[in-house]
C-alpha cells in the first residue's frame, strides 16, 4: 500500500488545522456527554426530592459530589485538545 | 414598565453596542504576538539549582505559600479568640469546620479512623480552598509585562492558582494514594488488603477470573491518581482560562472588538459561578474523595 499521501502532510497550514480540530472536536464533543450526564443528575434529583421530600438534605450533598465528579469529564477532554494545540 | 419590556431593551442595548463597536472598528485581523498561554508561564525570580533539580522561586511558589500562611494564620487565629458568642468570621470558620468534621470525615468514614484522619482531611479542605479563592484575587504577579508607576515598575496584575498547576494537584494526589495504601495495609494486614481488594461474591469462580478481575482492580487503583489530580488542576485551569478569553483575549486573539463588547458581560457571570461555586466545590470534592478511598481500604466489608 502507497502511504506517500500521508507522510507527504508536513505542511504547516494542515498541522495547525489539525490542531485547531482537535481542540475544537475534543471539547466539543466531550461537553456533550458531560452535558448529558449533569442533566441527569439533576433531574434524577428533582425526581428524588418530589418523592420524598424529607430526604432533600441527604441529596444535596450526593448531589454535588456526582455534579462534580461527572462536570469533570468535560475538563478532562479539554485539557488533552488543549495539550494537543499548546504542546504538541 | 413591565419585565418583558426591560429584558428587550436590555438585550437591544447589548446588540447595538456590539454592532456599532463592529461598525467603528471592524475587523483589524488575527493578533499573532499576543499569546494567551502565557499567563500560565513561570518566569524564574530567584534562580536556585541543586545539581540537576530545579528549585527556582516563582509565581507557583509565591501561590503555595500564600495559601499555606493563609490556611495556618486563619485557624491559629480564629482559634485562639474563640468566644461563646460568636461573630460574623468564627461562625463562618464554624460552619466550614462543621462541613469538614461530620460530612466529609464522620459521614464517610467509621468514628475511629475519622477521628485519626480527620485533621489530614480538614487540612487538605482548607488547603484546597485558600488555594483556589486566592487564585481569583488579581495580584501583581505578572512580571512579563510591567506596569510603570511613577517611575516604578511595578508587575501587571494578574490570575493564577497555585492549583491550577499540574505539579501542586498531583503532589496532593500523590499523598492521598499512598496514605490510603498504608492505611489499608495497617488496618487489614499486608495480604488481606490486596485480597479486599476483589469485590465480593467471588468465591466460586475460577482462579484465572479473579486474576482478571485483580488486573482491573489495579488498573482502577491507578487510575485514581489521574483523575483526582487532573479533576481538580483541570477545574482551575478552565475557570481561569475562561475568565482570560471573555474578560478580552478572545476580541485581542481575533482582533474583533464586537466579540469583546459581547463576551465582557460573561466574564462576570463565570467569575461569580467559579468563585461561588467551583473553588468550594473542588475542594469538598478532593476531600470527600480521599475520605471515600481511606473508607473503601479500611472498611471489611469491601
Amino acid at each position: 500500500m502507497d502511504l506517500s499521501p500521508i507522510a507527504a502532510v508536513t505542511d504547516e497550514g494542515v498541522k495547525s488545522a489539525g490542531k485547531a480540530i482537535a481542540l475544537g472536536v475534543g471539547a466539543g464533543l466531550g461537553s456533550i456527554g458531560a452535558g448529558i450526564g449533569v442533566g441527569f443528575i439533576f433531574g434524577k434529583e428533582i425526581e428524588s426530592v418530589a418523592r420524598q421530600p424529607e430526604m432533600k438534605s441527604e441529596l444535596e450533598s450526593i448531589r454535588w459530589l456526582g455534579f462534580a465528579l461527572t462536570e469533570a469529564v468535560a475538563f478532562y477532554t479539554f485539557i488533552f485538545g488543549l495539550i494537543a494545540f499548546f504542546l504538541s | 414598565m413591565k419585565t418583558r419590556t426591560k429584558v428587550l431593551v436590555g438585550l437591544g442595548v447589548y446588540l447595538a453596542i456590539a454592532i456599532m463597536m463592529l461598525l467603528i472598528f471592524g475587523n483589524a485581523g488575527k493578533n499573532e504576538s499576543f499569546k494567551p498561554q502565557n499567563e500560565f508561564k513561570l518566569e524564574t525570580w530567584l534562580s536556585i539549582h541543586l545539581g540537576s533539580l530545579d528549585l527556582s522561586i516563582n509565581k507557583a511558589v509565591l501561590y503555595l505559600l500564600l495559601a499555606s500562611v493563609l490556611t495556618i494564620f486563619t485557624m491559629v487565629w480564629i482559634s485562639r479568640r474563640m468566644a461563646q458568642k460568636p461573630n460574623r468570621v468564627q461562625t463562618a470558620i464554624e460552619v466550614a469546620y462543621d462541613l469538614t468534621r461530620n460530612n466529609i470525615t464522620g459521614g464517610n468514614l467509621d468514628p475511629a479512623t475519622a477521628a485519626r484522619w480527620f485533621p489530614f482531611l480538614a487540612a487538605l479542605f482548607f488547603w484546597i480552598w485558600f488555594s483556589n479563592m486566592i487564585g481569583f484575587l488579581p495580584l501583581p504577579t505578572n512580571t512579563e509585562h510591567t506596569v510603570s508607576v511613577f517611575g516604578l515598575q511595578i508587575p501587571a496584575f494578574a490570575i493564577y492558582a497555585a492549583t491550577a498547576n499540574i505539579s501542586i494537584p498531583l503532589v496532593l494526589t500523590l499523598v492521598v494514594w499512598f496514605s490510603y495504601h498504608v492505611e489499608g495495609i495497617r488496618a487489614k494486614g499486608f495480604i488481606p488488603y490486596f485480597a479486599s481488594w476483589l469485590p465480593p461474591g467471588l468465591e466460586e469462580m475460577s482462579p484465572f477470573g479473579k486474576a482478571a478481575i485483580f488486573a482491573i482492580e489495579v488498573i482502577s487503583h491507578f487510575v485514581r491518581l489521574i483523575s483526582l489530580s487532573v479533576r481538580l488542576f483541570a477545574n482551575i485551569l478552565a475557570g481561569h482560562l475562561l475568565l482570560l478569553f471573555m474578560g478580552g483575549g478572545l476580541a485581542v486573539l481575533l482582533g474583533i472588538a464586537a466579540l469583546g463588547a459581547l463576551t465582557f458581560p460573561l466574564a462576570f457571570a463565570f467569575f461569580i459561578f467559579e468563585v461561588g461555586l467551583v473553588a468550594t466545590l473542588q475542594a469538598f470534592i478532593f476531600s470527600t474523595l480521599t475520605a471515600i478511598y481511606i473508607g473503601g481500604a479500611t472498611s471489611a466489608s469491601h
